[in-house]
């Protein structure tokens, strides 16, 4: 495997973190389930990782850090995710200075990198409201303009990091009739406000992330002053959603993390169980469950590494990647969770068995994800209200655009090519129709029909050149579909119109896939380069839309088996860049890669 | 100068103002399943129940029409059909 340069800080962090599994190392699955039962929150480890400067890589280089590609920053995310969300969570709060680098002045943006970094603060997002929700536009915290600033007044909830932190991106309504120009975003720095102008509201008890700082922040006739707004009165809502393009594709790489683990801990189970003379590993049902959550992990890998790279690619696109990207990947690792839990067993619902009962925790916690920060309907709707349009901008591609998708399809997803740097102001509120991903289906398909065997089995070959017209098909009869139906506005969405999402979320995953395979089979290793990988995921993500598919050959899921073992026994992430994970000093290690391949019948 | 094609009314002595206001009055009816003669001009747009994307769509829509580039808060910033069509003419200088 080629070095990639943009996983190396992952690799640092973790051999700084230690391995988890060791209860003596930091943020170890024995220290963070204490911490959860106690829900406390994990002040010493936050402090831990601003000592080691994590912080820097949330800051754009051009603001002072050292922010180099949200690729990069998935990839640690995911190391911080594999131990622990709550700290993963209440530590990437800090990703909301996106908001800063985006919509900030100058002096705005150094004031909050400088802090950042020299004074090691954190920040919250409040947006929510008790009574509005997802309605941010019917919000009823008010800013209401005085002499040097402004009023806010009422209260946001529930807000991570409410309570604990030093800025707050607050939205209030700058225009007492509302509508979409009626918000304005302010980066507040609580340390500034007159404290008997604001308070916290109580912890709130949650299922997971027990240790996060789940609170509020209420206002009362609170000063702010000018120089603390973010653009200009009535640009909040714009931001806001803009911004969570961001903070949406980055969420997808806490699941990504938490399902290594709990894929990892169900190994280590599977492995040493045995019954009826055998390991549980061995046992053909087990085996298979456990190789499909490895198909899983590695599909949501193309989706959401194309993503975190498109975005300096094709950010005007984001609107819909984001989207796609925040449904499918949280929601296809949740269910990868819960298939898996069936191989653990009773162990899985025990908080203190089997590997500090790490299990539980994960699936406690890693069912926010989904949830929190534009849940899946909010993006599943964000789509649908852009179908249309897809469709429309699909139909009317001239050869000159499908070259200038190709171009930058090839940056998005070959590893190897580097990335230009992100401009958060190139975001768009509507991508106007556009998606490299599918609407660059057919020359892929084109290129994947040139591809001569050398290398890849010629079996492999027609197999994915079969998957990659079904793709096809079932795009063009969306589209279809979607010509002919007549298009509801707003929420009134029918129930068939998510399932069509889904779909098209599914057939951009499929995509994404391929797309990832065709750009790094130089790259990324022989399992990765063989194919059957990809097979795989291609007949996973296909199947629910053609009932026609015949089974794949058990040799697939069997070498799909082999890899995720050996990858397991030497302490490799779960990945299509699995890149070294810190070593166990104490367990002694087997190479179970080594062992016989299961008989198959 | 971008010259309105497939309007929805040919009627050639249609300012250019009243063109584009009857094809927004048309395609708000669309979506919206609603009789066009009960849409008024001059009231806000998020009055007829279009939410802050769906105003983002419709500029996408106006945009294919016209064949020009928008600012995708143009309803968000005119929201009402008879604030939007002036801004355009004016600001696009767009002609029948
Ligand atoms: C652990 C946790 C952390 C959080 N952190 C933060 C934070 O830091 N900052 C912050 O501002 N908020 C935060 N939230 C709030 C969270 O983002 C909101 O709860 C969210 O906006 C949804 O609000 P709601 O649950 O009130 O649901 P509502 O908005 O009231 O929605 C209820 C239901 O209506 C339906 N619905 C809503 N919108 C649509 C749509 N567009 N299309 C179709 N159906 C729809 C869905 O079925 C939905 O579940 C957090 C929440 C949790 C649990």
């Amino acid at each position: 495997m080629k070095e990639l340069k943009q996983y190396q800080l992952a690799e640092r962090l973790e051999q700084a973190l230690g391995n988890p599994s060791d209860p003596k190392s930091r943020m170890s699955f024995h220290q963070t389930a204490q911490l959860d039962e106690a829900e406390s929150f994990p002040e010493q480890e936050i402090d831990w990782l601003y000592n080691w400067q994590l912080q820097h890589y949330y800051i754009p280089e051009d603001c002072g850090g050292r922010f180099k590609s949200f690729e990069e920053f998935v990839a640690f995310v995911r190391v911080l995710s594999r131990r622990d969300l709550n700290i993963a969570i209440a530590f990437t709060t800090l990703f909301w200075s996106n908001l800063a680098w985006m919509a900030g002045t100058e002096a705005q943006k150094q004031t909050l990198a400088e802090a950042m970094k020299k004074e090691h603060v954190a920040m919250c997002l409040a947006y929510s409201e008790r009574d509005h929700g997802s309605d941010l536009v019917g919000g009823s915290v008010t800013a209401q303009k005085v002499e040097g600033g402004y009023l806010l007044n009422g209260e946001k909830w529930p807000i991570n990091r409410a309570t604990i932190s030093q800025f707050v991106f607050v939205l209030g309504r700058t225009d007492p009739a509302g509508g979409n120009r009626g918000l304005t975003l302010f980066m507040v720095d609580k340390r500034q406000l007159d404290p008997s102008q604001y308070y916290n509201l109580p912890k709130i008890k949650t299922l997971g992330i027990r240790a996060a700082d789940m609170s509020g922040i209420g206002f009362n006739n609170c000063f702010i002053p000018e120089s603390v707004r973010l653009g200009e009165e009535g640009q909040g809502l714009e931001f806001a959603l803009e911004g969570f393009q961001i903070t949406r594709s980055l969420c997808a790489a806490f699941a990504q993390g938490a399902t290594d683990t709990a894929l990892r801990t169900t190994l280590n189970f599977a492995l040493s169980r045995r019954l009826y003379n055998k390991t549980v590993v061995e046992m053909p049902h087990a085996r298979r469950t456990l190789a499909n959550a490895f198909i899983d992990i590695l599909t949501c890998d193309c989706v959401n590494i194309g993503a975190a790279r498109g975005f300096h690619v094709a950010p005007e696109q984001f609107s819909v990647w984001s989207a796609v990207d925040k449904y499918f990947v949280p929601d296809t690792l949740e269910r990868a969770v819960n298939d898996v839990s069936v191989v653990l067993g009773a162990r899985f619902y025990m908080r203190d068995e089997h590997d500090w009962g790490v299990f539980q925790k994960m699936l406690r916690d890693n069912a926010i994800i989904s949830m929190f920060d534009g849940s899946s309907v909010v993006n599943l709707h964000a789509l649908i209200l852009q179908r249309r349009q897809l469709a429309k901008k699909r139909a009317r591609r001239q050869p000159k655009q499908i070259a200038a998708i190709q171009a930058r399809l090839a940056q998005s997803f070959s590893l190897t090519q580097p990335l230009p740097t992100f401009v958060p102001q190139k975001l768009e509120l509507f991508s106007r129709g556009a998606d490299d991903v599918l609407q660059g289906l057919e020359t892929m398909l084109e290129e994947l029909g040139q591809l001569q065997a050398g290398g890849v089995a010629p079996d492999i070959l027609n197999q994915l050149r079969s998957f990659g017209q079904i793709i096809l098909e079932e795009l063009d009869a969306q589209d279809a579909l979607i010509a002919e139906s007549a298009f509801e506005h707003g929420h009134d969405q029918s129930f068939e119109s998510f399932e069509l999402a889904k779909q098209y979320c599914r057939l951009h995953a499929a995509t994404a896939c391929l797309l990832m395979w065709l750009h790094n089979r130089q790259v990324l290793g022989d399992f990765f380069a063989q194919g059957e990988w990809l097979v795989l995921a291609l007949h996973r993500l296909l199947a629910p839309l053609r009932a026609s598919l015949k089974p794949m050959p058990p040799v697939y899921y069997e070498h799909a088996a082999q890899e995720l073992l050996r990858l397991h026994a030497e302490d490799k992430l779960f990945s299509i860049v699995p890149f070294q994970l810190a070593k166990s000093s104490t367990q002694e290690t087997h190479n179970h890669a080594t062992a016989p391949e299961l008989q198959l019948l | 100068m971008q010259q309105l094609q497939n309007s929805s009314s040919s009627n050639q002595t249609e300012s250019p103002v009243t063109a584009i206001q009857s094809w927004l009055v048309s395609q708000l009816s669309d979506v919206l399943s609603i009789d066009s003669s009960t849409i008024d001009v001059k009231q806000p747009l998020t009055r007829y129940g279009l939410d802050s994307i769906d105003a983002v769509t419709l500029v996408g829509d106006l945009e294919d029409w016209l064949d020009l580039e928008l600012p995708s808060t143009l309803l968000w910033d005119y929201p009402t059909i008879e604030k939007a069509s002036t801004y355009l003419v004016q600001e696009f200088d767009v002609s029948v």
